[in-house]
């Protein structure tokens, strides 16, 4: 056991882990349901924009097993579920904006009865004509928001004045969550129309708010709980949907009421990631140094704005990812279209930012027939000059270039790229390529107010500890970790510690577990709880025990150590319960030194920035598209992690999820708007095959974080996926490489085996 | 004999259920009656893994695991076999199973949703094998979909194992568990419940039988796309009838030009038997589909249900294989390539059921298949290539070409094949036969690939096929 002055390293397994694998881990279905539990099912729109001109539930209401059913004159409250703006109505009235939009829901004595009744009504509609592209919203100005635009510096004059100008365009795809949890919620009413609500969402304080208005309630007559969810990947951070709907059933028929929605009706009903459109003018020196960019920068956000406003904030604000832009441009455009509301996604828009810039520099180094890793280091921002960002943040903890050249020499780069090109000319009909990427992600929710957390912690008399904090467990092992600070803080063995549900009455007004700072909001929170408790705990020891010493204590081992007194821990707990001393304290913390000014786009959104860098190398087949990943090399800044088997397991799954999201997930909308790709047989996440055949991932050694978040560690939470950025490229350098390097192939992602083949085809044409 | 009355092993104890709901899946089975919650629903459609159990069965007088999605099995299939949840690993002392250790210890699980699922499938791997190469692993876990980890803890766990003794508690109740299921006689089951029936013959003679009274019933052999009826469509299946209680229909016979397969064989079964004679025939089966579907899923079920982008179905086509029909007449044997009419639609009369299916061998012609789909394991084909080739000095003699995925039919690339025979094995030639596939197909687009690109790889693997048999070299990436 390490002492609290030291700081932790330690892996240990998740504090589930036992759990998950014998199957005994509850989530949300798993709840045994008291008698009388009855069970929902949601019927939605079959129209992606229509007026709804009836909707007929007789043969609803009669199916078998149908206790009740509502419609949105039984919402008493607010009709919305739209976490900052209106817009996403539980049931619309007059008018459905997409395919899958829920219209009505029912309660029945079982799931299948419920889920069989949903398919009679009969709802009759009158089409209007639907907008479902990115293309067609911008022709039609059907925006969300008026166009939001950032300049810095001039350039125009800075592109027209340069050696060289490209310009473009670039997609990146939407991509589906695909949590293995599906979106579940379990309501129980009790007196005073109060509501247990066990959900699983990433954000409780909000549910039970958004549940709160529905009902004409006052939040303290709901009570959100959340052991643990089963995947969120930001697909749980607004989709409040389930759990309103849930929680209106329960309150119209006055019994329990779970509604876990079905895989299809899941990815039909709930948002997705932003799909981006992007369309560039950029001018640079013969070296690729950049001299100034504009850029349009349009998203797919559906039909309503839920969080897409911050999503495509973020985007502009990684539209840099590592490089230092002097004289920028950016023109945002907030496409509404009639699919489902476009939601948060690991990465928030960085990654969609990120992509945009690394497209443009990897064109620049084609079209100058250099060394793409030449061109990113020349562009690269430096330690004490080109270190402000476009919106004016100074970059104080700037490590990439010291994990670029150790990640390049680590993997070998430079033999290998050689190896690569002698590999090419003797094959046909393979194609090796090679990338190296860099990632640079700001950490604070850009909405400065949501930076803050709160914990709840008791020590028992026993000496055993009750840790309770505001964060959602979806996997990321937050909780663990901070168990892991709590315990040494105590100077206790990390089985002392027990973590108990997320719950809205425990620590109320929580931000959502997103942005990847959960464990640095929470785990400051916790460890203030702690420090109150521990303060108590001194003050009756030294009054006591007299002890005049100037020196902290140290919790080591059990013992309180006071010089050459030392205490142990349960026993003195005993003590000081007895002379009634408060042995539990919340805790509470809000993030020092940001704030950004919206309107001007200027300031310090973020507490930190995350660094890491990847090496991808894969082998496409020419003839069909198909590809695979050969290796991968990862060196990415955790600063001093908590727990690196956790954090190694962020890194490696974000990758893969990146990966995914820009080689084989394509989410497809026919031209009626009806989603195509809605189950495992139609939308493909990487399986097993997939990931790289080596994968060398690390820790950046000398990583630590200069700002004072626990444990001096950096998050791993969004940051990883966006290494994946080095699969794409890589693709991209052997599709190039066909031409023999001489013609820029064009390629937008996700880059599947077919759009391979067409960049292919195309290529070869303009050779 | 007939029966009611499913009997199977769960906890060591045979355990009785009359009458059961043949639609019931066995995975709500499981979460709602035996109130087990360890084994999720991910998808309801056996594309996820989450679901997965382990069905201990007797073969030969040893038990065999076999992983299966319990999503979209039905109740009555449990009848004669030992059902494993993975609560069920736990020993009776507490511990963890060798299994779960190794997924502890190397980190194998972040939120622990697909956990359960993963341990069954690992479970069954290490049951079943003696030691665990990558190529064990990946096909043991290609059914199982993990959207946190990365999959390289979960790698490590399983290869771990290579260093454990296999002596946990399943072999240490080995004996007793096989005669508990030897307890359990083979009976014909009949099942009548409310409004929908179910059949389980134990002989070809009485599947005749209940198949002239029942000529309107639904044949379930693997299932595993009939069940989404109920699963998606929401649909009541109103008759059944399981064939995979017919041991007279679970055969491989090896002749000397023919493999004959009976109708009820596994996938997995056959593609261990196939590898010697067609090894692509054997890699595209490893990609049909996940080791818990091919558990299931037999190679008449695929024909059965005729689907254009079922994978076997190209690849038979281009073997000349014949099906033999029984039913209420005399058997009858026909050429696959006449056996599909229409979308889904077969000769397959009302009565009349698949007995099996005959496949030349080839000794010394070049065969080569290959599948294109978005993901590599577990995914449908975009398209899918198989080319049979007779060459003689350099001359085509004979040559079979048959695509999945170009048509609402799996069907010849009767053109192409007309250009090709009888003339010179060439790249000229090849490539005026790529342009006949122009009028051979007229491919769909959908949200697996669009029409365009169909036409371009199916061309490119006719081109694929010319350079591997000309450079005697494989040029594949897998």
């Amino acid at each position: 056991m390490k002492n609290n002055n030291n700081l932790i390293n330690d892996s240990r397994p998740h504090d589930s882990a036992f759990k998950h694998v014998s199957g005994l881990a509850e989530y949300t279905d798993d709840i045994k349901e008291p008698e009388g539990t009855l069970f929902g099912a949601i019927g939605w729109s079959k129209k992606a924009n229509a007026i709804i001109k009836k909707i007929d539930l007789n043969e609803v209401k009669k199916s078998v097993g149908v206790i009740s059913v509502v419609t949105f004159s039984d919402i008493p409250g607010r009709n919305d579920v739209g976490p900052v703006f209106n817009g996403d109505p539980i049931f619309p009235e007059k008018k459905v904006e997409y395919y899958g939009q829920p219209l009505f829901a029912v309660a029945a004595t079982s799931v299948e009865l419920a889920r069989k009744a949903v398919m009679k009504a009969r709802i009759s509609y009158q089409e209007l004509e639907s907008i479902i592209t990115i293309k067609e919203a911008l022709k039609k100005n059907n925006l969300l928001f008026k166009v939001r635009k950032i300049k810095k510096g001039n350039p125009t004059s800075k592109i027209n004045k340069s050696k060289n100008i490209l310009k473009g365009n670039f997609t990146t795809g939407s991509q589906e969550h695909f949590y293995l949890e599906g979106q579940v919620a379990f309501a129980l009413p009790k007196e005073d129309n109060d509501l247990i609500v066990y959900s699983s969402t990433q954000h409780p304080s909000e549910t039970q708010q958004i549940i709160a208005k529905m009902l004409n309630q006052k939040s303290n007559s709901i009570t959100v709980l959340v052991r643990r969810i089963g995947g969120g990947f930001g697909g749980k951070e607004t989709n409040f949907m389930t759990s309103s709907i849930c929680a209106l059933l329960a309150y119209k028929t006055r019994s329990p009421v779970k509604l876990r929605l079905d895989r299809d009706d899941d990815i039909i009903i709930t948002g997705k990631r932003h799909e981006f459109y992007s369309d560039y003018e950029v001018g640079f020196d013969n070296e690729g140094l950049i001299t100034g960019l504009k850029i349009k920068m349009a998203s797919k956000c559906g039909m309503s704005p839920d969080l897409s406003y911050a999503i495509n904030e973020r985007a502009l604000l990684h539209i840099d990812n590592a490089y230092f832009l002097s004289d920028i441009e950016v023109e945002n455009y907030l496409c509404k279209t009639n699919t489902s509301t476009s939601t948060a996604f690991r990465g928030f828009g960085g990654n969609q930012g990120m992509m945009a810039i690394e497209n443009i520099i990897d064109n620049i180094a084609r079209h100058l027939k250099r060394d793409a890793l030449e061109v990113r280091k020349k562009n690269f921002y430096q330690k004490n000059k080109k270190n402000i960002t476009h919106y004016g943040m100074r970059l104080e903890d700037n490590v990439i270039n010291e994990v670029f050249d150790n990640l390049v020499k680590k993997s070998d780069y430079k033999k290998r790229v050689l190896e690569i090109k002698k590999f090419n000319s003797k094959n046909n009909y393979q194609k090796k390529g090679i990338a190296i990427t860099p990632v640079k992600f700001g950490i604070s929710f850009t909405t400065i107010h949501l930076n803050q957390a709160g914990a709840l912690v008791h020590v028992y008399t026993d000496g055993s500890i009750h840790l309770n904090h505001g964060g959602i467990e979806m996997g990321q092992g937050t909780h663990t970790k901070i168990a892991q600070l709590v315990a040494s803080s105590f100077g206790l063995p990390y089985e002392k510690v027990k973590i108990s549900s997320t719950n809205t009455s425990k620590v109320p007004n929580t931000s959502a577990s997103a942005a990847s700072s959960t464990t640095d909001l929470n785990g400051a929170a916790a460890l203030n709880a702690v420090s109150k408790i521990k303060l108590n705990l001194e003050k009756f020891i030294t009054t006591k025990y007299k002890i005049f010493h100037s020196k902290e204590p140290i919790y080591n081992n059990g013992y309180i150590i006071f010089g050459n007194r030392s205490f142990k821990f349960e026993k003195i707990i005993q003590e000081a319960y007895l002379n009634r001393v408060s042995l539990s304290s919340s805790g509470f913390y809000s993030t020092p030194k940001i704030k950004f000014n919206k309107k001007n786009f200027q300031g310090r959104p973020f507490y930190y920035f995350c660094y890491g860098a990847a090496v991808t190398e894969v082998t496409i087949d020419t003839l069909t598209g198909e590809n695979i990943i050969n290796r991968v090399d990862i060196l990415h800044d955790a600063g001093n992690a908590i727990n690196p088997a956790i954090e190694l397991g962020q890194i490696e799954g974000g990758f893969v999820q990146g990966q995914g999201w820009l080689t084989i997930e394509e989410v497809n909308w026919n031209s009626k708007g009806q989603i195509t790709t809605f189950s495992p047989s139609t939308y493909k996440i990487p399986a097993i095959s997939d990931i790289p055949k080596k994968f060398n991932v690390e820790i950046y050694k000398d990583g630590i974080n200069k700002e004072n978040v626990v444990n001096k560690s950096k998050t791993t939470g969004e940051p990883p996926l966006m290494l994946a950025m080095s699969v794409f490229f890589a693709i991209k350098d052997a599709i190039a490489s066909v031409g023999h390097y001489k013609i820029t192939p064009i390629l937008d992602a996700p880059a599947t085996s077919e759009k391979i083949l067409m960049s292919i085809k195309n290529l070869k044409a303009r050779l | 004999m007939t029966s009611n009355t499913i009997e199977f092993i769960f906890n060591n104890k045979i355990h009785k259920i009359s009458n059961p709901d043949p639609n019931e899946t066995i995975l709500n089975f499981i979460r709602l009656k035996l109130k087990k919650t360890g084994t999720k629903e991910g998808c309801a459609e056996g594309g996820c893994g989450a679901c997965t159990i382990v069905l201990g069965e007797l073969v030969d007088n040893n038990i065999q695991y076999k992983a299966i999605n319990a999503c979209i099995a039905f109740l009555p299939i449990l009848n004669r076999k030992q059902l494993i949840l993975v609560e069920d690993l736990i020993s009776s002392d507490g511990k963890l199973h060798p299994v779960q250790n190794a997924m502890v210890k190397f980190h194998g699980s972040q939120c622990g949703f697909c956990t359960p699922g993963f341990i069954m499938s690992m479970f069954a791997m290490y049951k079943n094998n003696k030691s665990f190469n990558d190529e064990i692993i990946n096909d043991s876990l290609s059914g199982n979909l993990c959207r946190c980890t990365g999959y390289r803890p979960i790698i490590d766990a399983a290869k771990s194992l290579n260093k454990i003794n296999d002596n946990d508690e399943f072999t240490k109740f080995k004996k007793k568990i096989i005669n508990l299921l030897k307890k359990i006689k083979l009976k014909n089951i009949e099942i009548n419940k409310e409004n929908k029936k179910y059949f389980a013959p134990s002989t070809i003679l009485e599947l005749k039988k209940v198949l002239k009274k029942n000529p309107d019933a639904k044949l379930l052999s693997g299932g595993t796309d009939l069940s989404l009826e109920i699963t998606k469509s929401r649909k009541e299946i109103k008759k059944i009838i399981y064939l995979n209680s017919i041991k007279e229909l679970d055969f491989i016979y090896t002749k000397k030009n023919e493999i004959e397969v009976g109708a009820g064989t596994s996938l997995l079964k056959f593609e261990k038997i196939i590898k010697k004679y067609y090894p692509d025939f054997n890699t595209i089966l490893k990609r049909y589909g996940s080791v818990q579907i091919r558990n299931v899923g037999t190679i008449a079920g695929n024909i059965a249900t005729a689907s254009p982008i079922g994978d076997t179905l190209p690849i038979l086509l281009s073997l000349d294989t014949k099906i033999i029909l029984d039913g209420p007449k005399k058997r009858e044997i026909i050429p696959l390539n006449k056996f599909f009419i229409s979308y889904r639609k077969t000769k397959l009369k009302k009565g009349q059921f698949i007995y099996s299916v005959k496949i030349p061998i080839y000794k010394k012609n070049i065969f080569k298949a290959y599948k294109i789909s978005k993901r590599f394991d577990d995914d449908i084909s975009s398209v899918c290539g198989s080319f049979n080739i007779e060459i003689n000095k350099n001359r085509i003699k004979k040559i079979r070409i048959a695509y999945g995925g170009m048509s609402e039919i799996p069907k010849r690339a009767k053109n192409a094949e007309k250009t090709l025979v009888n003339s010179t094995f060439s790249e000229k030639i090849f490539s005026k036969a790529i342009k006949n596939l122009d009028s051979d197909y007229k491919p769909i687009d959908d949200m697996r690939a669009s029409k365009s690109y169909r036409m371009e790889i199916a061309k490119n693997l006719l081109m694929k096929c010319f350079l591997e048999v000309k450079n005697k070299k494989i040029l594949r990436l897998n």
